[in-house]
């Protein structure tokens, strides 16, 4: 028996007369790793920063272990500590060292002492294979040891369930293994994880569930042999068409 | 006889030179160097002046700058936060400060606050106190545009990590926010700082006893006591001792950011 971790029901989202997110509803059990794929503008940013409330929903519910979140009463600092969030820009906090970056929010926010930080820090550190890094500037490192440092530094909170934006669509794809290899793993340890990828073979091979979005709704979910493998949808078709094999498909095509 | 573009260029190069070197032979021939001396700079008037030029005088324009930096810059940053809240008084009333100060003459305000301040409110501030309110009341006007800048300029997407990690708006301000807008203004403060050491040579107007006297006015009490302009040619280049490092320091650090401008309007 699965145990529901993050229900969405019925979010929408505007930007003034923009309606982005129009009724969506997600379920994710703990432990499993769901997939959100769909066109650029289909707003599955909006919705994975709707669920830690860096957008303010318009309407709909979101309940993070049995914490409503879009109660106007939650404590919603202390809601986020629990929920870790990973960017597509990585945004290391870049005046600060390594070590740094993974300690403040443990010091200031969970109050945890500067030495059981740093053992936390170390500890993450080692997870995602940068530990020789500690003592470095963010500016010194490479994309994909950055976004190593700022999945590190999220899982220094001890988070139950971690956010993902394209995490790998900024880097350079020579790097771009190195962090879903982390991600896999992440995944294998049994974290909670909603990752919004573009990245196919990933979402076939770890997620439990892939959602597949376009124009504000969800088109169509399931497992990811199932959409990915054989889309029932045919905007899904034509998606997965143009991820898969780029080349053959120029930006004017139609859908 | 006609010239390639490239030969005109060279003659046209000649005349120049041809012509500063005429002014300066003009110069060095008809001027009375000795009375220009005399006047400018007379170095048996100059060795009256040391040390207190450097003990008492530049000392005093350091630690009166100094003073007033400081005080600028932690009126600077209220100003600036409040001109970013969400509440529209204090952005009113910090625009409103803004605007005034940096609005009328630094002068006038030194005036009515050596003057006016300690009759209307029965205030007795000694003069280092008073120096460092005057010169920061001023000053802070100047600097809270800047800070402004420097922290809109800091990216968003910094503030959405903190925030995503669960610190409050304000220690997100504290944490990540003022430390990063900081690194991005040093070098428009550092510019600050040298209009403010210059700015602190108007302070005479609130009266300074002689132990008490900075560069400027230390120079006209000289110029009155020996005649000339030594004593005067003497503290400008002391300023240039402070404003000049400031400069370079200024260029430094803004190559160091890679340049990047930060606009203040
Ligand atoms: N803060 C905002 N203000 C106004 N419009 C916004 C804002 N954020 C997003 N939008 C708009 O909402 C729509 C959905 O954006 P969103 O970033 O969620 O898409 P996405 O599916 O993540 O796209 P991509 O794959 O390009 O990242 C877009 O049209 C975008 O321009
Ligand atoms: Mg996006």
């Amino acid at each position: 028996m699965s145990e529901v971790f993050v229900e969405i029901s019925g979010l929408k989202k505007s930007f003034g007369t923009l309606d982005v997110l129009k009724g969506i509803d997600v379920t994710v059990n703990r432990g499993d790793v769901v997939c959100i794929i769909g066109p650029s503008g289909s707003g599955k940013s909006t919705l994975l920063r709707c669920v830690n409330l860096l957008e303010e929903p318009n309407g709909g519910k979101i309940v993070v272990n049995g914490v409503e979140l879009t109660d106007p009463d939650v404590d919603i600092d202390k809601a986020r500590t629990k929920i870790g969030m990973v960017f597509q820009s990585f945004n290391l906090f870049s005046h600060l060292s390594v070590l740094n970056n993974l300690t403040v929010a443990q010091r200031k926010v969970l109050k945890r002492g500067e030495k059981e930080a740093q053992q936390v820090a170390l500890r993450n550190l080692e997870r995602v294979g940068l530990k020789e890094k500690a003592n470095a500037m963010p500016a010194q490192l490479s994309g994909g040891q950055q976004q190593r440092v700022a999945i590190a530094r999220a899982l220094s909170m001890d988070p139950e369930v971690m956010l993902f934006d394209e995490p790998t669509s900024a880097l350079d794809p020579e790097l771009v293994g190195d962090v879903l290899g982390v991600m896999r793993q992440l995944a294998d340890e049994g974290m909670t994880m909603l990752v919004v990828t573009h990245e196919m073979q990933f979402a076939r091979e770890v997620a439990d569930k892939v959602i597949f979005m376009d124009g504000g709704y969800i088109v169509e979910e399931g497992p990811a042999a199932e959409v990915i493998g054989n889309p029932q949808e045919e905007r899904t078709r034509t998606f997965l068409r143009r991820v898969l094999d780029p080349t053959h498909h120029g930006p004017g095509d139609p859908e | 006889m006609a010239m390639s573009k490239r030969q005109r260029a060279k003659v046209f190069r000649g005349v120049q030179y041809g012509v500063l070197i005429v002014a300066i032979v003009l110069l060095a021939v008809f001027a009375d160097w000795g009375k220009i001396q005399h006047a400018f700079l007379d170095f048996e008037v100059a060795a009256k002046l040391f040390p207190n030029i450097i003990v008492v005088a530049l000392k005093n324009t350091i630690i009166y700058s100094a003073l007033g930096f400081a005080f600028g810059l932690a009126l600077g940053l209220v100003l600036a936060l409040m001109k970013l809240s969400s509440v529209g008084p204090y952005r009113w009333i910090a625009t409103a400060y803004i605007e005034f100060f940096r609005g009328v003459p630094a002068l006038l305000v030194f005036i009515a606050f050596a003057y006016g301040v300690p009759t209307a409110f029965q205030l007795r501030f000694d003069t280092y106190s008073t120096v460092m309110l005057a010169l920061g009341i001023v000053a802070g006007a100047y600097m809270a545009e800047t800070i402004r800048a420097g922290i809109q300029a800091v990216p968003k997407g910094q503030i959405e990590a903190a925030r995503s990690l669960g610190m409050s708006a304000s220690r997100t301000m504290i944490t990540v926010v003022i430390p990063q807008a900081f690194r991005i203004i040093l070098p428009p403060l550092t510019n600050e700082l040298i209009m403010l050491t210059k700015d602190s040579s108007l302070i005479y107007v609130i009266g300074l006893a002689a132990s008490e006297r900075e560069l400027t006015q230390f120079g006209r009490q000289a110029m009155n006591e020996y005649r000339g302009m030594t004593p005067i040619v003497i503290a400008g280049f002391l300023y240039l001792i402070i404003t000049l490092p400031l400069g370079y320091l200024s260029r430094h650090l803004e190559r160091r950011t890679g340049g990047k401008k930060v606009s203040v309007v």
